[in-house]
């Protein structure tokens, strides 16, 4: 606030808490002409309403000059006279620095431990479990969902299956939430309709589904072309997060409309980079999480 | 001032509320007008740009189905609204918003850094229906937005009101409207405007820069 605007505010709160300070000072001092009728003189309705006069009681005189000293103090104290900063030198960023440092203390400790040891083992501490499900609930439920069953509409992954687009381990994980992810399934729109067709009768062939046979062998040759990320057995490739097409678990449904739209218009999936919202701390434990709902008994353990 | 003056307060309602309405306006006039003048002097930290063509039409959506009702664009310096949002918001990254919104209630979260914290898949399927992405929602669906398209000529109108008030739109940008709002929905220009809000424009604390000013945003 430039000086001008603070002694504007100096004083509008010089006049304010003078003509009340005035008021209550005089007030109880006051000479108040009075009648031998014992009221003021000051009548309404003619004459029948007049005012009476009476002291002030002492409660209200003693809790008004508690006000008035609380407001005094508090000017005194905090910032609020124009510019003054008060004498406590208090300001909402710096209470939210020790807001925050004072968090961050409490659980240092914790985190220090979890640094210590890796994601999968982590995943069975229940007081990781209990910060990562935090972390899930805000910023990965609305994707995956609170049970991390994900979402085919987006072709959020699945997370309590042991399929993985890039890989399951801790190390993945970690990657997959640090970095984000991005779906590359281009539009094969180009090759024709038929062909499309073809690829998709194929593509169910691959898990065993229900499909035409002679339309699926039309589509076999065309599949050198999926290949490449698929792989030629259609097992999919976890450094290029192809999907394994071989189970029967589909990321974006897995029924003839739902595989020729993939096919016909390719898929983008995207997961967000995390980084700039998580600590790596934070991660760690969200990782820890995540890997936790596909493997809920502790292998590792006897 | 004696006690008789008083008899004339107390019997003329008139008197007795203009003398009310002077005390009452003190608080205002202190707390209010100060704030108010010196926000026409403040000036945008470096990041805080203009909204793009497409970004402003999304803006003006926003504004018009009532965001603002139900979401705040304002993170307070609280650790509870930082831990969970981001960055407390400052004052300098509204600069462009006319009219600013800060919001007063949050029936949904807030949205001041939501850029980039969800797909832009993500947020057409939220905005279809919110109930097929998040089950207990209770945000209504937008679908209408899906079908309305953007009218050029009617942003660069906007265009040149802002910069008339003093926002910095060259004559290219307003010229290079058309194109960048060409063939696009409602729907593409909300979602726009949402994958930008707090994207690269958080203060910068004096220590580190901070990650977010790195992040990509909602790419694609």
């Amino acid at each position: 606030m430039s000086s001008g605007w603070s002694l504007w505010v100096m004083s509008l709160i010089v006049f304010n808490l003078g003509i009340t300070l005035f008021l209550f000072l005089w007030g109880p001092r006051a000479k108040i002409p009075t009648l031998p009728d014992g009221t003021s003189g000051h009548v309404w309705a003619h004459g029948t309403l007049r005012e009476g006069i009476r002291r002030l009681p002492r409660w209200w005189l003693l809790f008004s000059a508690s006000m008035f000293v609380a407001g005094f103090v508090y000017l005194a104290l905090y910032p609020g006279f124009g510019n003054a900063r008060g004498m406590l030198g208090w300001t909402s960023r710096g209470q939210l620095a020790r807001d925050v440092a004072a968090n961050n203390a409490k659980l240092d400790d914790a985190m220090k431990g979890f640094a210590n040891y890796t994601v999968e083992q982590v995943a069975y501490d229940p007081a990781a479990e209990q910060m990562g499900r935090v972390l899930f609930d805000d910023n990965c439920a609305a994707c995956h969902g609170r049970a991390g069953k994900g979402n085919p509409l987006l072709g959020a992954p699945d997370l309590t299956d042991g399929d993985w687009l890039y890989g399951g381990d801790g190390n993945a994980i970690t990657t997959s939430i640090h970095d984000g992810r991005n779906g590359v399934m281009p539009p094969w729109a180009s090759l024709g309709e038929d062909n499309v067709n073809h690829l998709v009768q194929y593509v169910l062939s691959l898990s065993g589904a229900p499909h035409d046979a002679a339309m699926a062998a039309a589509g076999k040759p065309l599949f050198a072309t999926c290949a490449a990320c698929h792989g030629a057995d259609g097992k999919g490739n976890q450094a290029l997060g192809a999907p394994n097409l071989t189970d029967h678990i589909w990321l974006y449904g897995g029924s003839v409309a739902d595989i020729h739209q993939t096919i016909h218009d390719g898929r983008q999936g995207h997961m967000p980079t995390w980084s700039p919202r998580l600590s790596d701390d934070q991660i760690h434990v969200l990782a820890a999480y995540v890997y936790r709902l596909s493997h809920p008994a502790d292998a590792s353990q006897p | 001032m004696a006690y008789k003056h008083f008899e004339a307060i107390e019997k003329h309602a008139g008197l007795l509320g203009i003398l009310i309405a002077i005390m009452v306006s003190i608080g205002g006039l202190a707390e209010i007008t100060p704030l108010f003048m010196e926000a026409h002097s403040l000036k945008p930290p470096p990041g805080v740009l203009p909204y793009d063509p497409l970004r402003l039409a999304g803006r003006d959506v926003y504004v018009r189905e009532g965001c603002y009702l139900c979401h705040s664009q304002m993170i307070r310096a609280l650790r509870f609204e930082t831990e969970r949002y981001g960055h407390y918001s400052t004052a300098a990254e509204s600069v462009y918003d006319r009219p600013f919104q800060w919001g007063s209630k949050r029936t949904g979260p807030d949205l001041a850094r939501v850029g980039g914290k969800y797909s832009d898949q993500w947020h057409r399927l939220h905005l279809m229906d919110p109930r097929q992405l998040v089950p207990p929602s209770n945000m209504p669906g937008y679908p209408w937005l899906a079908e309305n398209k953007l009218d050029a000529a009617d942003i660069q109108a906007r265009m040149r009101t802002l910069r008339r008030l003093g926002d910095p739109y060259s004559d290219a940008d307003i010229a290079g409207a058309p194109a960048a709002v060409q063939g696009k929905t409602e729907m593409d220009a909300l979602i726009a405007y949402l994958q930008g809000l707090g994207i690269r424009n958080e203060p910068v604390p004096k220590s580190t820069a901070t990650p977010m000013a790195t992040s990509q945003g909602g790419a694609p």
